[in-house]
């Protein structure tokens, strides 16, 4: 059993003390030089620590694939985000405009329409389906 | 109706684009379409009448970020070029940051019936390709059901996304209503915040700025080809958001099953409800669109969802029975009452600057 790690995480359970400022080194029972060389153990751990933690986070950074910076440079938007977020809350008085009285667009369905019909033949229901080609392209 | 080829200004827009313009006969309000992102038309009304050239300019500079930041089938999209590393950590423009954290804030109201991790089931149903290139009568039967990983498999803090091996994402509940969305504030802006314009990418309509009288006149339907039958509701929008999802368009076969594009996330399968279309009125587009499709997607569930969400819906069955829920008007004419407040936007990343 590593007693030397033990008592190192004894006091590392409270706070983690700075090199140097940890608690009294306990006697060792073996009679040797303990204090020194548990200081020396530890020191090289936490640098390792922080070397594992340094070497941690730059391999995270460089997985990090920065997607829109390998990208060919996109049209920016008109607009920001900000003014997107206020599409419905722009003037809603509606004595303002002028008359309007034809429609001036259709929500409905988008893209190839299916015409579909059901007519009964001889006591069996057939559907048809009636497809309208498209015009354009998907996107 | 008349049809011309407009110049649009700015120093980007240097190259005729394919807006046409379209008379209604209103003479106070100017409007212009063309095809844009796999939809029949991206449409832009605004009045005053001179500020159509600039309001087009604008979305023309939209459309061409948003395709960029969350196309599926350009290979060189942000998306693409994701889901081409296989998974881990990325950074991602502001853009396709909002564009996904409004995906991840709709699947989570929606308590998962719009999912941006979908990708995979759609695909394994064949949609994997720009949808005039698929093979609509495909003799072999598609693959089989791939159930949505789920969004809560995705981490998004502030533009780092992290994203699990093999997953891939599709936007398409919200990533249209979020176009209409930086459209019609976009064209405000380019505007200088003057009058009104009204922006509809594919029959998703948000509209910013000064209305005209009564709201804009907008028509609900089943289908684009329904515009002027009987099917169709003349609604006004005062302000707000108004979209669409139906089962009715982006339809086709393999090996002898029908299938379409409104997937239910959690069996990978396309969705089986009663209702074949459902047009819902909300503060935003994005909003409006992931309402829709989740309705959709709940089946017998949609109206005590849609109820839930506090939004006024018009619901077509497949047998063509029409329900309007929520306040939604029954008369032709009539406003539709748009509730305030945004669901999908809550805490996604704002940040100002161009995206």
């Amino acid at each position: 059993m590593d007693k030397g790690m033990d008592s190192d995480r004894e006091y590392r359970s409270g706070q983690v003390p700075l090199p140097g400022f940890g608690p009294p080194d306990r006697a060792d029972p073996a009679g040797q030089p303990g204090p020194s060389r548990r200081d020396g153990i530890r020191h090289v751990r936490r640098m390792s620590n922080w070397t594992a933690a340094a070497l941690i986070v730059g391999a995270g950074s460089a997985t990090v694939a920065l997607a829109h910076h390998t990208m060919t440079t996109a049209a920016p938007a008109a607009g920001t985000a900000s003014a997107t977020a206020r599409a419905g809350t722009a003037a809603a008085s509606g004595s303002g405009g002028p008359q309007a009285a034809h429609s001036v667009a259709t929500t409905s369905g988008s893209g190839v329409t299916v015409t579909t019909a059901t007519r009964t033949v001889n006591g069996k229901t057939v559907v048809t389906h009636v497809r309208h080609t498209p015009a354009y392209h998907d996107s | 109706m008349m049809m011309m080829m407009m110049m649009t200004s700015g120093p980007d827009l240097a190259i005729a684009l394919p807006w046409q313009q379209i008379m209604t006969g209103d003479r106070d309000i100017a409007v212009a379409e063309r095809d844009a992102l796999g939809t029949r038309a991206a449409r832009v009304a605004v009045w005053p009448p001179e500020n159509l050239d600039g309001a087009c300019g604008a979305v023309d500079i939209v459309l061409r970020a948003l395709d960029q930041q969350a196309s599926r089938f350009r290979p060189d999209s942000e998306i693409c070029w994701i889901h081409g590393r296989g998974g881990g950590l990325f950074m991602l423009s502001d853009g396709l940051a909002e564009a996904v954290g409004v995906a991840l804030a709709a699947a989570r109201w929606t308590g998962g019936l719009t999912d941006p991790t979908i990708g995979s089931a759609l695909i394994s149903l064949g949609y994997d390709r720009d949808f005039a290139a698929i093979d609509q009568q495909c003799g072999e039967p598609p693959a089989a059901p791939v159930p949505a990983p789920g969004w809560q498999s995705l981490r998004l803090d502030g533009t780092m996304l992290r994203l699990p091996p093999g997953v891939r994402l599709d936007l398409g509940a919200t990533a249209k209503g979020l176009g209409a969305d930086r459209a019609a504030l976009a064209a405000m802006s380019a505007s200088q915040q003057a009058g009104g314009v009204l922006a509809s990418l594919g029959g998703d309509i948000a509209v910013a700025g000064t209305p005209p009288r009564d709201g804009w006149p907008v028509t609900a339907a089943d289908t684009p080809d329904q515009v002027g039958s009987r099917a169709a509701q003349l609604v006004r929008l005062p302000r707000g958001a108004v979209a669409t999802s139906s089962v009715s368009t982006r339809r086709w076969r393999r090996g002898g099953q029908e299938l379409h594009h409104i997937v239910d996330p959690r069996t990978g399968r396309p969705a089986d409800g009663p209702w074949r279309t459902v047009t819902t009125a909300a503060a935003t587009c994005a909003d409006a669109n992931a309402a829709t499709t989740a309705a959709i997607v709940a089946g017998q569930q949609a109206e005590r969802w849609l109820a839930t969400a506090g939004l006024p819906a018009r619901l077509v069955g497949h047998d063509g029975e029409v329900r309007c829920l929520g306040g939604w008007p029954d008369a032709d004419g009539a406003p539709v009452p748009v509730p305030p407040g945004t669901r999908v936007y809550r805490g996604v990343l704002r940040r100002s600057g161009p995206r």
